[in-house]
């Protein structure tokens, strides 16, 4: 049946492969990744971020590729997050269009942060078309350590 | 299904196993006029060293992957690391030394310029 010791690595490899195909099918299915990667994007084109809790402060990232910082707005109200701006469209003049996947939108989101921040220490960078923003934690969110008397 | 595996294994360089980022088309904008083909591809995250571009026999690829500092518990993910990959099929009339690129807030911006022969040209008739 198995000519070489080979044959039976292979087998092996080809198990492994199968199966972080597996492991990845449900995240993948969960960030719903893959074929319809775009479908979310253009449905309103808003952008989709993700948001990271330090301890100290909230990490909010958001996807915005080709905007300026003059083009997006952002709001802090308590624990109410406010992103809105405008996708314009970077078509030069005087050429015809093939293509035109990008979104040319504006948009507006908003989102609840798991708890108040201090918002007038909030920090907001734009690189590489992400979007940071540090949202640091209102003193009583923050948390504390107790000791035991 | 277990993680032990009783026989030692070679390490085959399967081209499946490259990278185990999930693969993610880029959108992109193409645009044309008698002097070149513009194209723009949305790519957020992405560095200009980690960006590669090809053009062989005819097929233009961009790839690059895309890498985030991360720093704390999740709290919601509706994207993570990936690996851009598009592939497009170029006209031979384009003048592969003359392509040039640049990357601006996620943006690449990729100007195909088309060789002189190809070019329209006006004919002027001659009075004879």
């Amino acid at each position: 049946m198995w000519t070489s010791v080979n044959d039976i690595d292979r087998m092996f490899g080809a198990m492994d492969l199968f199966r972080n195909r597996m492991n990845r099918l449900f995240t993948d299915f969960d960030r719903s990744y893959g074929e319809d990667y775009n479908w979310r994007l253009a449905a309103n084109g808003a952008p989709r971020t993700n948001l990271y809790d330090n301890g100290e402060e909230f990490l909010v990232v958001a996807e915005v590729p080709g905007m300026s910082k003059d083009d997006i707005n952002i709001r802090i109200q308590g624990n109410y997050l406010e992103l809105s701006g405008t996708r314009k469209a970077d078509a030069p003049e005087g050429y015809r269009t093939h293509r035109a996947e990008r979104p040319v939108a504006s948009f507006t989101r908003s989102f609840t942060i798991p708890s108040d921040v201090d918002g007038e220490r909030v920090q907001a960078s734009l690189k590489d078309g992400l979007l940071t923003l540090k949202l640091p934690k209102a003193e009583a969110a923050k948390p504390k350590q107790i000791e035991i008397r | 299904m277990s993680e032990r595996t009783d026989i030692a294994k070679v390490e085959e360089a399967l081209p499946e196993r490259r990278s185990q980022l999930p693969m993610v088309a880029p959108a992109v904008d193409i645009h044309e006029n008698d002097d070149e083909i513009l194209l723009f591809a949305d790519m957020p995250g992405i560095k200009k060293e980690e960006i590669a571009i090809n053009i062989d026999n005819g097929k233009l690829t961009i790839a690059g992957a895309m890498k985030m500092e991360k720093s704390g518990a999740p709290g919601w993910e509706e994207f993570a690391d990936v690996e851009y990959r598009r592939s497009f099929s170029i006209p031979q009339t384009i003048d592969v030394a003359q392509v040039n690129a640049e990357l601006k807030e996620g943006v690449l911006k990729l100007h195909l310029p088309k060789s002189e022969k190809a070019k329209p040209r006006q004919i002027e008739i001659k009075a004879a």
